[in-house]
């Protein structure tokens, strides 16, 4: 399944609790898409999150039915630098 | 499993180890069907012999009493009987009996369902279910709020590579927030500890060997061997090595004659033999059914049946259908004659029964069946003469064609035009490549198509005017229309008309008659919906709503085309016309893309693509939607959708089909500032366009190719939002485009201006809809005209985070201030129905199940004021 980056504007800061995780995982798996990991602004109003999901429509859905903000979605593949020492 | 229990038999009323979770959730939705007297669909899913059944049965016996129980088990068959689980309900007997198609099965079943409630309807192992079977299924969950009934389908899940229709259900299905999905999981190595103690067996090694599969796990125990076998089947074996040799020959009896072996059979069968039942049924390794015996499971009947020798089971297949065919109460079942016909390879039983079969299939709706059926005879038919097998070759096309088999259908039918044509039998053999020219068009074979179209007409002009060559100019008419050469499909269609018309309300007068009109637009599109309806051809009927709707959103009739999508895709859905639903649901995805509707727009294309047909037109015009979407909102992926649609329109030189492609490939260009690109995209199409003529075609592609600063001639033919952009007029045209509820398309004409409030006007609704490409541009315009530009509040965060629609925001409301839905009806003037599908969008919107979460859903969310 293809990966993707999103990126979220967060005005008010990074918006999910302890409690409402649960319910983000849940619908984040009605669409088949997984979150894997986020990277969040010390200021925690800029958000790249890594997705694996379908389609970039699962993933604005998603965002959409969780009341995540979505301003750019780029599909991307892993690049490891230690794979460059392996070509040496 | 077909007819097994697994852990649950010994010893009768044990626990059912690790099931009470599942339990509990059939028993809670059996509560809620009885509760809000609506049904609800319950699917269990797991390996072979993970215990459904036995699942099922229990909650059976803990409602005992208590509720109504249908039971219907699908046919382990190679080709299942034509719904063969509703065979064996008495309720639905007389009416599965009569030639019936899967809609009037569904009516009737309704009807019983809504009697005394709630009732159970169970449909087991619906990973062998016919094709009939699987269309009630699905055309009885879109009702299931009609009717208190608990529907529940088991199925392997592990097995659904076989099984594709299935799997297309399960898709539909899976959906509806009606739908619970239960997965069962092999038992624990505790649970396996708990079965294995009694017994003294090794745990740890009863776990590793059986993966803890309940069906296994028993076997293995019951087959007493000091070393646990290895092997579900080596598990079987032991346990019949303990047999007698009178009963193990009546277990390898039993397996042949699947589903079951009626007592009367097995006496035919093995005469005295029969003595042994009472061993085997006590052993556990059979059981009684309500028609005879059967294997516990079905994993023991193939084990045994596959280990038995050939020749033995070569002379038990021909004498159980000696015997099948000679009673009265099992003569009729031909497929069942059938099955052992082929397995005891008797040419002549094989060529009476598996056409039958194939005929019964075909009235049934299970075209699959049918197929496999006439495919059986065929294999069998080396010997028969020409006429006959071309026969069967034209039923198996016919049974292929209507289940996406085309490249099977189109290799029957052309060796059926030779056959016919071998014996001088030039009326059939017209009459079969006009069929052909059907059967090619649809994956978009155009050119060939047409080919044999015009030999059709060739051949059948030699010979007195009748139905075949009114259907041959009449299918010439049809890809006139499709080619857009209106002209010249206009004299084919009054050619046919003039030989059908004398028929009166035949099927050929009323479909030449629509294909005349349809040259007409939507007047004549009606008046021929009009004629099919009253002369109840009811697949024109649905035919016909296709180019209606396309017609009202190529002239920008948005509510004409709303009204015939919805009346459409009920009338497709009730009726189980799948392939005509597509292509209306494609239109759908279309229109909301045009109405700015772009969340259902996504959701509605990508179930569309999620269905596997060879059809192209659907996928086609959704593949665009899709790529249009991405394109707009700057997400990643467009490009490869658009060359797949490419792809497949391109062959057919159709501008209908090209013209759509090649727009969106210039859109997506325009939007990356690559305008050379915009210019390859639609050079050739619009040529094509301006060609044939075809107005809608010719404005876009000029309206794009504009943009580009490509500066094409006027065509007077472009209609009125895209003349009136190419004239110079760019703010009208926005406001036009608007008027016609095209928000998108309004905002990129105003994006054309220099005008800064409609450069503003442009901007705000790009940020509304999430165009974010085109909201960029229009922004940087701005500030070259040295307006200021806000950020502006973004899609995503602008109040409507479930992406609710007005109405549904409104009823939410009222639903969280504890309206019922009759009040709510009341207050917005809706009617009772409408109000319960927005109810039923809100709550699968919100994720929530009853109407207190969804309150508690839309205040959270700031939709609604918070409860007080």
């Amino acid at each position: 399944m293809p990966r993707y980056i999103v990126e979220r504007i967060l005005e008010d800061g990074w918006p999910i609790s302890g409690d409402d995780c649960r319910g983000v995982l849940q619908r984040n798996t009605d669409e088949g898409v997984t979150w894997i990991q986020s990277y969040v602004s010390e200021d925690g109003t800029t958000a790249f999150c890594l997705y694996e999901a379908p389609t970039p429509e699962a993933i604005r859905k998603t965002g959409a039915r969780n009341a995540l903000p979505v301003d750019r979605i780029t599909q991307v593949r892993v690049l490891d630098p230690y794979f460059y020492e392996e070509d040496r | 499993m077909t007819r097994g229990t697994a852990v649950a038999e010994t010893p009768p009323r044990a626990e059912l180890l690790e099931r009470s979770e599942q339990l509990s959730a059939l028993g809670e939705s059996l509560d809620s069907v009885a509760a809000e007297g609506s049904g609800r669909l319950a699917l269990v899913r797991g390996e072979a012999g993970v215990g459904k059944t036995a699942l099922l049965r229990r909650f059976r016996e803990d409602r005992a009493g208590a509720v109504r129980i249908l039971w219907g088990n699908c046919d382990p068959l190679f080709t299942p009987r034509p719904l063969g689980p509703l065979f064996a309900l008495p309720e639905l007997r007389d009416v599965v009996a009569r030639d019936v198609l899967p809609h009037e099965v569904v009516s009737a079943l309704v009807d019983e369902l809504r009697r005394p409630a709630p009732t159970v309807f169970v449909l087991e192992d619906l990973h062998w279910a016919d094709e009939a079977t699987l269309d009630v299924l699905r055309l009885l969950c879109r009702r299931l709020e009609s009717f208190p009934a608990l529907v529940v389908g088991t199925f392997r899940d592990d097995e659904l590579d076989r099984a594709p229709l299935l799997r297309i259900v399960l898709g539909e299905l899976g959906t509806s927030e009606r739908t619970s999905r239960l997965k069962l999981r092999p038992l624990s190595p505790a649970a396996v500890a708990t079965l294995a103690q009694p017994h003294g067996l090794d745990e740890v090694e009863l776990y590793r060997k059986t993966g803890g599969n309940p069906f296994f796990v028993v076997e293995a125990i019951a087959a007493g061997t000091d070393e646990i076998p290895d092997t579900v089947r080596d598990a079987v074996f032991a346990r019949q090595a303990q047999l007698s040799p009178a009963a193990k020959d009546l277990l390898g009896v039993v397996a042949v004659v699947p589903p079951q072996a009626e007592l009367w059979l097995l006496e035919t069968l093995v005469g005295d033999g029969i003595g042994a039942l009472d061993e085997c049924l006590a052993s556990g390794m059979l059981r009684v059914e309500a028609g005879g015996v059967a294997f516990r499971h079905e994993l023991a009947r193939l084990a045994v049946a596959e280990s038995a020798n050939p020749t033995r089971k070569l002379e038990l297949h021909g004498r159980a259908l000696a015997a099948l065919a000679s009673r009265p109460e099992t003569a009729h079942d031909v497929a069942r004659l059938a099955h052992h016909a082929e397995a005891a390879r008797d040419v002549g039983a094989v060529l009476r029964y598996a056409p039958a079969a194939g005929a019964r299939s075909s009235a049934l709706g299970a075209y699959r069946e049918a197929a496999a059926q006439y495919a059986r005879a065929l294999r069998f038919g080396d010997r028969l003469e020409a006429a006959q097998r071309a026969e069967l070759l034209e039923l198996r096309s016919r049974a292929c064609y209507l289940t996406d088999q085309y490249d099977e259908g189109i290799a029957a039918l052309e060796q059926a035009v030779d056959l016919r044509r071998s014996v001088g039998d030039e009326l059939k053999a017209g009459d079969d490549l006009r069929i052909l020219a059907e059967f090619l068009w649809c994956p978009g074979r155009v050119a060939e198509a047409e080919r044999r179209a015009t030999e059709a007409v060739e051949v059948l002009e030699q010979l007195p005017p009748g139905r075949e060559l009114a259907a041959a100019y009449t299918k010439r008419a049809f890809l006139c229309t499709c080619g857009a050469r209106s002209e010249e499909g206009r004299q084919w269609a009054t050619r046919a008309l003039a030989i059908a018309e004398p028929f009166g309300d035949d099927e050929i007068a009323v479909e030449a008659y629509a294909r005349l009109t349809e040259f007409d637009g939507s007047v004549g599109l009606e008046r021929g919906l009009e004629r099919a309806r009253k002369a109840g051809f009811s697949e024109l009927v649905a035919n016909r709503y296709i180019p209606l709707a396309f017609v009202a959103m190529e002239e920008h009739r948005h509510a004409d085309a709303t009204r015939y999508l919805d009346q459409g895709i009920a009338y497709c859905s009730e009726r189980g016309f799948e392939l005509f639903r597509l292509y209306l649901l494609a239109a759908r995805a279309r229109l909301e893309l045009n109405l700015g509707q772009w969340a259902e727009a996504a959701d509605t294309a990508a179930t569309v693509l999620r269905v596997p047909r060879t059809s192209i037109s659907p996928r086609i015009v959704c593949l665009v939607v899709i790529a249009l979407l991405r394109a707009r909102r700057g997400d990643p992926g467009h490009d490869d959708l658009l060359d797949e649609a490419w792809g497949l329109a391109e062959p057919t030189g159709e501008v209908y089909r090209l013209w759509p492609v090649a727009a969106a490939r210039a859109e997506a260009a325009w939007l990356r500032g690559d305008h050379d690109a915009v210019r390859n995209a639609t050079e050739r199409t619009f040529e094509l366009a301006v060609e044939l003529e075809t107005p809608i075609a010719i404005g876009d592609l000029a309206v794009w190719r504009r943009r580009a600063g490509i500066d094409d001639a006027i065509s007077p033919r472009a209609p009125e939002p895209y003349a009136l952009e190419l004239s110079g007029e760019a703010r009208r045209a926005g406001e036009r485009w608007a008027e016609l509820g095209s928000p998108y398309e309004s905002a990129l004409a105003f994006s054309q201006t220099d005008d800064e409030d409609a450069l503003r006007r442009a901007h705000d609704e790009l940020q509304r809809l999430g165009a974010k490409k085109a909201a960029a541009f229009t922004a940087r315009r701005l500030r070259e005209l040295g307006a200021r530009v806000s950020r502006g509040p973004r899609p995503s965060t602008r109040g409507n985070p479930a992406n609710l629609t007005a109405r549904e925001v409104e009823v939410l409301g009222l639903v969280a201030e504890g309206l019922r839905n009759a009040d709510i009806a009341r207050r917005l003037f809706l009617s009772e129905k409408t109000v319960d599908h927005h109810v039923s969008a809100i709550l699968r919107k919100l994720d929530v199940r009853t109407r207190g979460e969804a309150g508690a859903a839309g205040a959270r969310l700031g939709l609604v004021s918070a409860p007080t």
